[in-house]
């Protein structure tokens, strides 16, 4: 049995994130496993490609620019002028120049300029290019290689958004049965089962009467984690990897504490057992709506007053962009609250109300830092103020602990990395992106473990846990140091 | 008044040309950009909450360039140089044909002096980002042809424009002066007269009207398309507001 060390392209770590030279098709390895039939027509898309596949690309790609202000827009109006190239996390660790948001938009460009530009004419003149099969084999690549965190977006001059582009070519590449497994496949889950992972409902209750086992067996009070209970006030809608995987469930239980606390009545849902989206990640609006409405139609159903979301990045972006544009409007619901709300804005909100109490110096073991997942930093809002997704976390975070200290200034907040798992690249046959996508990142935290001390690495995100919980062993960190802010607001909160 | 004379007339042909696809095609391609629809919100965060701040902060973008201030300095430095030389350059060549007049106004001579510095900073400022291109190994490899066009033809007009006031005697400048006034007058109220002979007149007076000519089919549309960039201008309120476009086809978001 081979180390993983031995199997895994391991960045060193220290505390450098130097800008790499140029290393033409060094990543060009690391692909995604296919998807399979199965998922693929469960999502409505075609499987393998089938003669004609050009036409019916182009005629996509023709839709998107005529349905996609931003796609049109940003085809244009790049002028080159490099400040994204080093920019993000995946040229940064693999030092292949297709990582460059630039290069990578080119790669689309390039296409787009033959096919809808007067100057796709003068062929070699413009780097133009036809869609050909080896052209889709680089797209399948490295549109697979962009986590669409938006870091290259808050640089460029003009806004251009690569996560946009990631999307069109992937959403191009899904219509014509090129599509990739893992997404796919989490997708006919949750169409199946309610979530990513494909937990029955019977599954899900057992594992939460487990859970509620524990926090009798830890605090000796009997916190309840509800399922499909009509009436409830609050439809909580947690990632469901909140229900079984570690370090989520320890801030699964924090909800669950938060909500004894308060004394607010609550419920999960079996048939909205996931706040993921994955349906974003493919660009898919279809894909991203049908999701996005089991929250809502099970809030209606359950005739709850409000909706609350659990710690995740895409999962929150999602809830909190595409929610009322794609399922609104939410008049059922009680207008006092935003709907959806974010738990730690939820959370916040009780502690400063006094409802709910915290005990930071239960917290003292720990010296706390915070990673600014980039969805959330990037693409969404807690609050009712501009940067309120910056700094609710921050509070609850100094609420629950008395040690807190900050990652290094320009990699937080809306400078944030990705962890190098986000946009569906959160699979393991990728490992070696995913190692060199959170090197930059993995720098700053042996920079805050080496100068601070730092032992506690707290995540909103359920990607972010599981992709560190499985990068951090492999730089030889404790497992144990990533955990959720409410795994904090947990072991903090006096009940 | 005298009768035109050939290079009169092409050039007339062409300026008018020229002039028509410029106007016709960057207002198709405004309209384009204005039309396309943007199936859901997209605002880079932290946003704006209200309309005005998401105007305020494109007109950061335009007239500061903070995003690309706060992705590379020197870049920045020599980009906002440029831009704000090419601009002044662009608006005092419209302003010099209110004022030249007989006699010419005292501040004249200052009014030139100014331009000349434009001029020079422009073309050393594009000598740098040229410089870029060539030299910074990841600018270098996204450069593409169009991308060292634009700035030697750019360079060139700066060269010719600064050759009319270094390399053609005074006397031949003022000949310049005195007859590209009407010409210009005849363009606007179809009072057509003589365009300046002069070859260096003449090279840079072509050069415009290629860089006109190739600016909307390139990426000089940036211009436009700055307004119309989605993760800039719009607001950050889904939840307040809620944000639909039925004619949004439901393919990618």
């Amino acid at each position: 049995m081979a180390n993983p060390k031995d199997k895994y392209k391991i960045p060193v770590l220290d505390g450098n994130i130097p800008i790499p030279k140029i290393v033409p098709g060094a990543s060009a390895y690391e692909h995604m496993v296919e998807a399979q039939k199965v998922d693929m027509e469960a999502l409505g898309f075609p499987f393998k490609l089938k003669d004609g596949w050009k036409e019916k690309a182009i005629g996509v790609f023709k839709e998107i620019l005529d349905n996609n202000k931003a796609v049109r827009d940003y085809m244009d109006i790049c002028v080159r002028c490099g400040a994204c190239t080093d920019k993000c996390q995946f040229f940064l660790g693999t030092a292949d120049p297709n990582n460059m948001p630039v290069q990578r938009q080119e790669l689309m460009r390039k296409v787009y300029r033959y096919y809808f530009t007067p100057s796709g004419f003068f062929k070699s003149l413009s780097n133009s290019q036809e869609l050909t099969e080896e052209v889709l084999k680089d797209w399948f690549t490295y549109f697979y290689q962009c986590s669409e965190c938006r870091r290259c977006s808050l640089y460029c001059p003009y806004g251009i958004d690569t996560a946009e582009i990631t999307m069109a070519a992937r959403q191009i590449m899904d219509s014509i049965g090129l599509g990739q497994k893992y997404a796919t496949e989490v997708i006919h889950k949750v169409f199946k089962t309610g979530n990513n992972i494909g937990i029955p409902p019977l599954a899900l209750r057992n594992t939460l009467d487990d859970l509620e086992e524990e926090i009798k067996d830890e605090s000796g009070k009997d916190v309840k984690i509800p399922m499909d209970v009509e009436g409830a006030e609050v439809l909580l809608v947690p990632p469901s990897a909140d229900f079984f995987a570690m370090p989520h469930m320890e801030s699964l239980k924090g909800y669950a504490k938060v909500f004894y606390k308060s004394g607010i009545s609550y419920t999960v849902s079996s048939y909205a057992s996931e706040a993921g989206n994955f349906g974003m990640f493919l660009g898919s609006y279809k894909n991203a709506k049908e999701i996005n409405k089991r929250i809502w139609d099970e809030a209606r159903r359950l005739k709850v007053k409000r909706v609350v979301i659990g710690e995740c990045g895409h999962a929150w972006r999602a809830a909190y962009t595409y929610s009322n544009t794609m399922n609104g409007p939410f008049d059922f619901l009680d207008s006092k609250y935003r709907q959806p709300m974010h738990i730690c804005e939820f959370t916040l909100g009780l502690v400063k109300d006094g409802v709910v109490k915290l005990d930071p110096s239960a917290n003292d073991d720990k010296v706390v830092t915070f990673h600014d997942s980039c969805n959330v930093a990037r693409g969404s809002r807690m609050g009712d103020f501009k940067g309120g997704q910056i700094v609710i976390p921050r509070e609850l975070i100094k609420a629950a602990a008395n040690k807190f200290v900050e990652l290094r200034e320009g990699t937080t907040k809306e400078s944030t990395y990705c962890c190098g798992a986000g946009g569906g690249l959160l699979t393991e046959e990728v490992m070696n992106l995913r190692l060199a996508g959170a090197m930059p990142r993995m720098q700053t935290v042996k920079e805050a473990v080496d100068n601070h001390g730092v032992n506690f690495y707290a995540l909103i995100c359920a990607i972010c846990k599981t992709q560190f919980s499985k990068i951090f062993p492999l730089h030889g960190f404790e497992e144990e140091m990533v955990g959720g802010i409410h795994q904090l607001v947990s072991n903090a909160i006096i009940l | 008044m005298t009768p035109l004379n050939l290079t009169t007339a092409i050039f007339l042909f062409f300026t008018y040309t020229v002039g028509l696809i410029f106007v016709i095609a960057v207002v198709l391609r405004i309209y384009q950009y204005a039309t396309t629809p943007q199936p859901i919100k997209l605002p880079l965060t932290p946003a704006p909450l209200t309309a005005g701040g998401a105007f305020a902060r494109i007109l950061g973008e335009v007239i500061f360039f903070k995003s690309l201030f706060k992705s590379n300095k020197p870049t920045w430095l020599f980009g906002y140089l440029f831009h704000i030389a090419f601009f002044l350059l662009i608006f005092m060549h419209f302003l010099r044909h209110f004022i030249y007049a007989n006699p010419l106004p005292w501040w004249y001579d200052i009014f030139v002096d100014i331009g000349i510095v434009c001029g020079i900073t422009m073309v050393l400022s594009l000598f740098f980002l040229l410089m870029r291109r060539v030299l910074v190994e990841r600018v270098k490899f996204i450069s593409l042809f169009s991308d060292y066009i634009i700035l030697i033809l750019i360079m060139l007009i700066g060269l010719a424009g600064l050759s009319l006031n270094y390399v053609i005697s005074p006397s031949a400048l003022t000949v310049v002066d005195n007859q590209l006034d009407p010409y210009m007058n005849g363009l606007l109220n179809f009072q057509f007269t003589n365009i300046p002979s002069n070859p260096v007149f003449l090279i840079h007076y072509t050069l415009v009207l290629l860089l006109v000519l190739y600016i909307p089919f390139s990426k000089v549309m940036h211009f436009v398309g700055i307004f119309f960039s989605p993760t800039r201008n719009m607001v950050d309120n889904p939840e307040e507001e809620r944000y639909y476009r039925p004619n949004a086809k439901d393919l990618s978001i």
